[in-house]
């Protein structure tokens, strides 16, 4: 456990020193003092179009975080031969591993309360410009926010594990951003087929789209943005099967990369 | 217990298009407490994969290792190991001193003997000035020194170093040869590779010299020296003027010697002309090259 | 050996999981799965390009979860939110490309019989014929609108000679002439259902303007029954079911959209469902 913990820190820390990763988030820092102004182009909609460009520039960050930290993980420790030197202490592979997504992970989390820490004072001084009749809901507001955060953690074990079986950087990244983008449509798909349209589908091909729904991590579920924006009653029962499933797709991801980077030959 | 022990290893790598590489064929090793062994043998002889199997790295094809009687597959086998790899990278955004910290905390050192033997290794290894300047910056020399220093941070029992003098200008090789003699005065275990025969013959207990893939000899280095011996240059003085030299080969001394007592020759000197390490290496490679062809 | 027993727990334990995951998220409520499109000035810059793209997505995406309330409309839906949000998304579309047809086609199929939000149609039409200048359609749509639900005929004759001329088709002229009195909705509105019917190439917009044109022809057998009930007896029916009492009609039809249909006090036949999705449980 302190060897994970003393691994966790190092990779921590290594993001943190990521100048790259700096970047983007003073990008987004910035940003969020333009809400305000921002949020002014819509005339009857101002507290929701504050809410959304909160949410939106909240998922962006963590979207470029999870993913280039991902993707340029185990490979690039194997390749600038970290590995040799980390591995040498008595280190499992596992711990290895778990520890690298854990940092991500970590980060991704701080990023979220970084921010959703400046987007709730943002999002009051809006909705004060402007009062819109639909009440803000905090508590839902809150609730997209961490339900985005656990969508972008699971993003990054996908990222991860594909470096875990990568020798460079571009597999990791269109391969995750590829899964990103057909997790993210996978739910639409499916109801699409479900219906009238999938009539004129063979049984085969019905067959090959379910199994790929199955498989592909279902990302639309975490998007609990538009009971934030509209003050919807949010979906506790929702919620909690999204986090249950969170929690069992990421340690499957966390288990192939384990395996996966268990297997290697390292230099 | 045996601090190495090395069974029927065998490794084969699979490279692009097919193209087998038997970079290990059945070795066999066992080390004891204590001892200094150097594993001698020219480029790509299969050292680093022998020590990269022993660090769990990569796995064996076929047989086993255990360090101190554990197998290398467990990462606890180099609980009481200080590896120091080929080439050496370490996570380059940190400082050497914030490393040295890190390498402490993995081997569950306390907080205090962490910065006491911080300090300790830093100044061993001359790297005190450039300790909070990040590793990135570092010259490949330097980063060897760090190797080391990260190596000896926890005093371990058993060290095992890949070319541990490569990089390094001849105040750091002698620098490495003390440390090296000071392990040995503290009863620590060194397994080290090199292809440098000096290196062996002055600091090393046994020495085992592998080619292809296949251990050719393993041997003390005194009796290899012994061994080694071909004849003997004797010096002679004759009607006490006029010097001689002559050279004696090794089966013949005895009947030379009693020969001469009958004459009024007289014996100077007897020098025993022999293989250095240098020779009996050479030998050894030519003749596993031959046997490679065969 | 460990690493194959924990992914054999996690394993049966995502079969588990994903049941009822899957089941909850196919069942919810449209609003949700059509998400939230960004204001349209924010959208414009985010696709850059791609405006047209993301406005047909937008639209597809629309038409579809539409198409799914018309397939499942005796589900409990919250219809008000449902609308604003697909008339929101729109509008949306239609700022960032303003010559997607699909979504005028759309706007006028889905928000003026059910929703009864004309005047905002009307507004969305002149504004695609700013753009749109040579399409018939648009002042077709828009004429009988106004005709129709606003009972603006003076407009409506307007647009209805713009659409003339601009097709060239005589219809559009009889339409036009028919609209200087008033009677004869229910003629007028089947008339239109058809021509639109005829016209679309999407399954569910075909189906919903059956579904309505089923219902006006319903209610203008019936309102027709009532005039004959009323020449033949001199009184007007208290009720419906006197229709069928009196030999006139066989049956009451049904409401296609499963609601009853009763005589209202001016006269007219009105349905419960008020020819809407969903409209049974208001
Ligand atoms: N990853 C690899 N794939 C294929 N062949 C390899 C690999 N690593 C080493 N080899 C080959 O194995 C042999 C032994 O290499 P190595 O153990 O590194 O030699 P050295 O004794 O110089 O350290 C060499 O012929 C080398 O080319
Ligand atoms: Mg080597």
């Amino acid at each position: 456990m302190a060897t994970f913990v003393n691994l966790l820190s190092a990779n921590f820390r290594s993001i943190l020193r990521d100048r790259i990763f700096l970047a983007i988030l003073i990008v987004a820092l910035l940003f969020f003092l333009l809400v305000p102004s921002f949020s002014l182009f819509s005339m009857r909609q101002v507290q929701e179009l504050a809410v959304t460009l909160c949410l939106s520039t909240i998922s962006l960050l963590l979207l470029l975080v999870s993913v280039l930290q991902g993707a340029s993980s185990v490979w690039r420790d194997v390749e600038k031969r970290y590995t040799s030197s980390l591995l040498g202490l008595p280190v499992s592979r596992a711990t290895f591993v778990v520890a690298k997504f854990a940092g991500i992970a970590v980060t991704l989390v701080c990023c979220t309360m970084l921010l959703g820490a400046l987007a709730l004072p943002a999002i009051s001084i809006s909705a004060a410009q402007y009062p819109s009749d639909i009440p803000i809901h905090w508590m839902n507001i809150i609730g997209a926010i961490g339900m985005d955060c656990l969508k972008y953690i699971l993003l990054s074990a996908v990222a991860l594990f594909l470096s875990t079986v990568s020798t460079s950087f571009f597999f990791p990244f269109f391969g995750s951003v590829a899964i990103f983008f057909a997790g993210s449509a996978s739910q639409e798909v499916i109801e699409y087929i479900s219906g009238d349209y999938g009539k004129s589908l063979t049984p085969a091909a019905k067959l090959v789209i379910n199994i790929v729904y199955y498989l592909l991590p279902n990302f639309s579920a975490f998007n609990l943005k538009v009971a934030a924006i509209y003050g919807l009653p949010f979906p506790f029962k929702g919620a909690l099967y999204t986090f249950l499933y969170f929690i069992v797709y990421t340690s499957i991801l966390l288990c192939l990369s384990v395996w996966s980077f268990t297997r290697r030959e390292l230099p | 217990m045996n601090a190495l022990e090395i069974t029927g290893l065998c490794k084969t790598y699979r490279g692009k298009r097919q193209k087998i590489v038997k970079a290990l064929s059945s070795l066999d090793l066992t080390i004891a407490p204590g001892e200094i062994f150097g594993f001698l043998g020219p480029n790509g002889a299969g050292k680093s994969t022998t020590i990269k199997i022993l660090m769990g790295l990569i796995q064996p094809t076929g047989g086993t290792a255990k360090i101190f009687g554990t197998p290398v597959i467990n990462s606890a086998s180099r609980q009481r190991l200080g590896y120091l790899p080929e080439n050496p990278s370490f996570l380059d955004f940190m400082t050497a001193r914030e490393y040295l910290a890190f390498v402490g905390r993995a081997f569950s050192m306390h907080k205090s003997d962490v910065k006491k033997e911080t300090d300790r290794v830093l100044e061993l290894l001359a790297l005190e000035g450039a300790a909070n300047r990040a590793i990135r910056h570092y010259s490949k020399g330097m980063i060897q020194r760090l190797g080391l220093a990260q190596v000896l941070l926890h005093d371990p029992d058993i060290y095992i170093l890949d070319e541990p003098m490569s990089g390094l200008d001849p105040i750091g090789r002698a620098l490495v040869k003390d440390i090296l003699r000071d392990l040995k005065s503290r009863g620590k275990t060194v397994f080290f590779s090199t292809h440098i025969t000096s290196d062996v013959e002055i600091i090393c207990d046994r020495v085992g010299i592998i080619v292809n893939g296949n251990l050719m000899a393993v041997d003390h280095v005194q009796s290899i020296l012994q061994s080694g011996i071909e004849g003997y240059v004797i010096q002679l003085v004759r009607d006490k003027m006029v010097t001689e030299e002559v050279f004696v080969e090794k089966e013949r001394l005895k009947s030379f010697i009693s020969d001469l007592s009958a004459s009024d020759v007289e014996i100077e000197r007897i020098e025993p002309k022999r293989k250095d390490i240098e020779k009996f290496f050479l030998d050894i490679v030519a003749k596993g090259e031959y046997v490679a062809v065969e | 050996m460990k690493l194959k027993a924990i992914f054999l727990i996690l394993l049966i334990s995502y079969g588990a999981v994903v049941v009822p995951f899957t089941d909850y998220l196919r069942n919810r409520p449209v609003a949700v799965k059509l998400g939230y499109t960004p204001d349209a000035r924010i959208l414009k810059i985010a696709s850059a390009d791609h405006c047209s793209l993301v406005a047909q997505l937008a639209i597809v995406k629309v038409l579809f979860y539409y198409g799914t309330i018309v397939e499942k409309f005796t589900k409990k839906i919250d219809l008000p939110v449902e609308h604003h949000n697909m008339f929101k998304t729109v509008n949306t579309a239609l700022k960032l490309d303003p010559y997607n047809m699909d979504a005028y086609y759309f706007t006028q199929a889905a928000f003026t019989w059910e929703v009864g939000r004309v005047r905002e149609v009307n507004a969305v039409l002149d504004y695609g014929m700013k753009y749109r200048t040579w399409d018939y359609y648009l002042p077709f749509f828009a004429g009988f609108n106004s005709a129709y639900f606003l009972k603006d005929y003076r407009k409506a004759a307007q647009y209805m000679k713009n659409a003339a001329e601009l097709s060239g088709d005589p219809l559009f002229t009889k339409l036009a002439a028919r609209y200087f009195y008033e009677s004869g909705q229910n003629q007028l509105g089947i008339l239109f259902l058809e021509t639109m019917r005829k016209g679309s190439k999407d399954k569910k917009i075909q189906s919903m303007y059956e579904i309505r044109e089923k219902a006006l022809k319903a209610v203008s057998l019936l309102e027709d029954a009532v005039v004959r009930f009323e020449r033949e007896r001199k009184c007007r029916p208290s009720d419906l079911s006197e229709l069928v009492a009196a030999n006139i009609l066989t049956e009451i039809p049904v409401d296609p959209y499963g609601g009853k249909f009763y005589l209202a006090e001016d006269g007219k036949v009105r349905t419960t469902s008020k020819f809407a999705f969903g409209g049974k449980e208001k």
